[in-house]
């Protein structure tokens, strides 16, 4: 048995018990009043016989009295003692002397104290007896009754116990059928309806609905029936979008896990192809590497060696380049000639790397080609090494060009001189930075290139822009030719090195050999740029006559 | 004046009411590749008429970029069409002298230093 129908059972018994409770209760309460109903109508039905007796025995009584017959009176009360009620009858005269009395002996002893109790005040009656004679009355004696307690109270008894006994028939029949009642109506049910609950299987609340109740489709068990029936479904409902939520998030999970399985995969395409780059990159680094340390080869491999530059007679030579991190196209050569004649190059190609680098080493050639050639005239000289340029660099694709200038350095004076100060001049030719002359005493000469030429490269003719000047030497002048790497040389705030504290260094050293010179200004340059990087690539060279030698007089011989 | 190009330390302004064309600041690009933005917008900035290429602003510029604005000096003078001045400072030292190469190219450039 389940815990639900013990509990059902135990309701049974209960409500059967309440039942009895209450229906005894109002079994003895409503036998009560009927029993003070019985009880007063008793009383009256005593009353009344007791008066109809005394009636009935009146004449015979008052008779027995005005006679003072003893035998009449004991007749009278004979006759009294014949009703069951009467225990006691006494007739008395008119001065109160006993003329006849009778009692039942053997109830005498008999009392009872609920008798007494109930009727004690109702079994003494006194009656007066009065003789009419004409208009007149006369009191001739007096007649007393004592009523039985018990047999007054035996009727009554009887009733009782009658009423008592249907009385808790009734009961019985009230909680036999209350109780019955209430298990065909509400326990079954409820039993019934418990054990379709149990029936329930709570994984799925809504397979199998509770039965509706036969007869109780429209009452409250029918509504609890509904109700419970609306909440399985509900449960199965809300269950059903759990289970739907379930799968849906299930769904999800496994979109997720798809996608982030894509995304993996994409992400190992994307890293491979991140490898592959990083493989051309390294490669391409490779390659810019060696490209620049070709650039870097080209440049230096073209330069005038130490020993060339020693072996110039006459004169006290000083180079330095230092080439930038990305090599830019710094171009110098000197070329010793016959009788003491050196001829200088300086240039500057735009741009950095390998395509500078080669248009230097282009340059390069073609000057030298030109200064073995001995072309006369710079304007000649300057347009074919523009052409050869800018034919090469728009083969090359290139966009590059250079500033060039040359110098043509030759002992004595020029032609025509009458200055005999005057032991050696250049011509110059071609644009590039201003050339300094540290003349004598530390004055500073500026030669400007800019009305002398153009940019190599830039355009297919450049003739009737050239123009030669010559610059007289005397002994002690320095001559300084550079790059704008050094008078562009930038500090971390971006201030230039520049021309006048480039001046202002050969200034203070014009009377030093030319190798302190040169030292002396690119310390200065570097502590300009401190710890910036160098962009651009640092030429400087320093020339001057050697003390003591006389080329003039070897240019004359 | 609205910037159409702007670098770390330069910039380049275009006013379309006067046709002017302002570069700014330091321009120390690496090469003509590195200057093709900026060539492009010059070139392309007007087609026929009058234009104004003012250079006071710009404090530096390298031998690369000195280069780019002769080919875009020697464009406009192949062109024809565009009738071009050039406003450049006293008081910045390597315009003094760069900006006559201008002049050389292109003999109708009307150059301004103030």
């Amino acid at each position: 048995m389940s815990p639900a129908a013990s509990r059902f059972r135990g309701l049974t018994a209960k409500q059967a018990m309440v039942t009895v409770v209450v229906v005894v209760a109002l079994s003895v309460a409503g036998g009560f009043v009927e029993l003070f109903f019985d009880w007063h109508a008793k009383r009256d039905q005593v009353q009344a016989q007791v008066s109809q007796i005394i009636g009935a025995i009146d004449g015979s009584s008052v008779e027995a009295a005005y006679q003072l017959s003893p035998q009449l009176a004991a007749k009278v009360v004979e006759g009294l003692l014949d009703y069951e009620i009467i225990r006691t009858a006494r007739l008395l005269d008119n001065f109160g002397d006993l003329l006849a009395e009778r009692r039942r002996d053997q109830e005498a002893a008999a009392k009872s104290g609920l008798a007494e109790f109930l009727f004690g005040d109702i079994l003494t009656y006194r009656r007066d007896l009065v003789r009419v004679e004409g208009a007149g009355k006369t009191e001739v004696g007096r007649l007393e009754i004592q009523l039985s307690p018990l047999a007054v109270a035996h009727d009554f008894y009887d009733r009782a116990m009658v009423n008592a006994a249907l009385g808790l028939l009734r009961a019985l029949g009230i909680v036999a059928l209350v109780v019955g009642i209430f298990y065909a109506m509400i326990t079954r049910p409820l039993l019934r309806l418990a054990q379709a609950v149990s029936w329930v299987d709570p994984s799925r609340p809504g397979a199998g609905l509770v039965p509706t109740l036969a007869g109780h489709g429209h009452d409250e068990l029918g509504e609890l029936v509904d109700s419970l029936n609306a909440l399985l479904a509900s449960s199965q409902r809300g269950l059903n979008e759990r289970d739907t939520a379930q799968a849906e998030l299930m769904a999800l999970t496994h979109d997720l896990e798809r996608r982030v399985a894509e995304r993996t995969r994409e992400v190992e395409v994307a890293n491979e192809e991140i490898r592959s780059l990083n493989r051309i990159l390294k490669a391409e680094n490779v390659r810019m590497g060696t490209e620049l340390d070709v650039s870097r080869r080209i440049q230096q491999m073209v330069l005038p060696t130490a020993a060339e530059l020693a072996g110039i007679g006459g004169l006290d030579v000083a180079t330095y380049m230092e080439p930038a991190n990305e090599v830019g196209g710094d171009y110098y050569d000197i070329l010793h000639g016959e009788d003491g004649r050196v001829r200088f190059g300086i240039g500057d190609v735009t741009g950095h790397g390998l395509e500078s680098g080669v248009v230097m080493l282009m340059t390069q050639s073609a000057v030298r080609t030109m200064v073995t050639g001995d072309e006369g005239s710079a304007v000649r000289v300057l347009d074919i090494l523009n052409r050869t340029i800018f034919h090469n660099i728009q083969r090359m694709g290139s966009d590059k060009n250079l500033t060039l200038a040359l110098l043509d350095y030759r002992p004595g004076p020029p032609e025509g001189e009458g200055d005999t100060s005057v032991t050696s001049h250049m011509r110059i030719s071609g644009q590039h930075e201003s050339i300094i002359v540290a003349r004598h005493g530390g004055r500073i000469e500026l030669i400007d290139t800019m009305d002398l030429g153009l940019p190599l490269g830039l355009v297919d003719e450049i003739g009737s822009f050239v123009a030669e000047v010559t610059v007289l030497l005397r002994p002690g002048d320095t001559v300084i030719l550079y790059t704008d790497g050094i008078t562009e040389a930038a500090d971390d705030q971006h201030r230039l090195y520049g021309l006048e504290r480039l001046c202002g260094v050969i200034a203070d050293h014009w009377q030093d050999a030319s190798e302190v010179i040169k030292d002396a200004i690119i310390a200065d340059v570097k502590t300009h740029i401190g710890a910036q990087p160098l962009y651009d690539d640092l030429t400087l060279i320093v020339f001057k006559q050697v003390e003591g030698t006389e080329p003039q007089r070897a240019y004359l011989a | 004046m609205q910037t159409v190009i702007e670098g770390e330390n330069y910039s380049v302004e275009w006013d379309p009411t006067t046709r002017t064309a302002a570069l700014k600041g330091i321009l120390r690009l690496n090469g003509l590749l590195e200057y093709a933005p900026i060539a492009q917008f010059l070139s392309g900035a007007v087609p026929a008429g009058s234009m104004t290429l003012d250079l006071q602003g710009l404090e530096f510029l390298n031998s690369s970029g000195i280069a780019m604005l002769s080919k875009f000096t020697i464009e406009i003078r192949n062109r024809k069409t565009v009738d071009l001045r050039v406003v450049g400072s006293k008081a910045v030292s390597w315009q003094g002298k760069s900006l006559v190469n201008l002049c050389k190219l292109m003999p109708t450039l009307r150059m301004d230093i103030i």
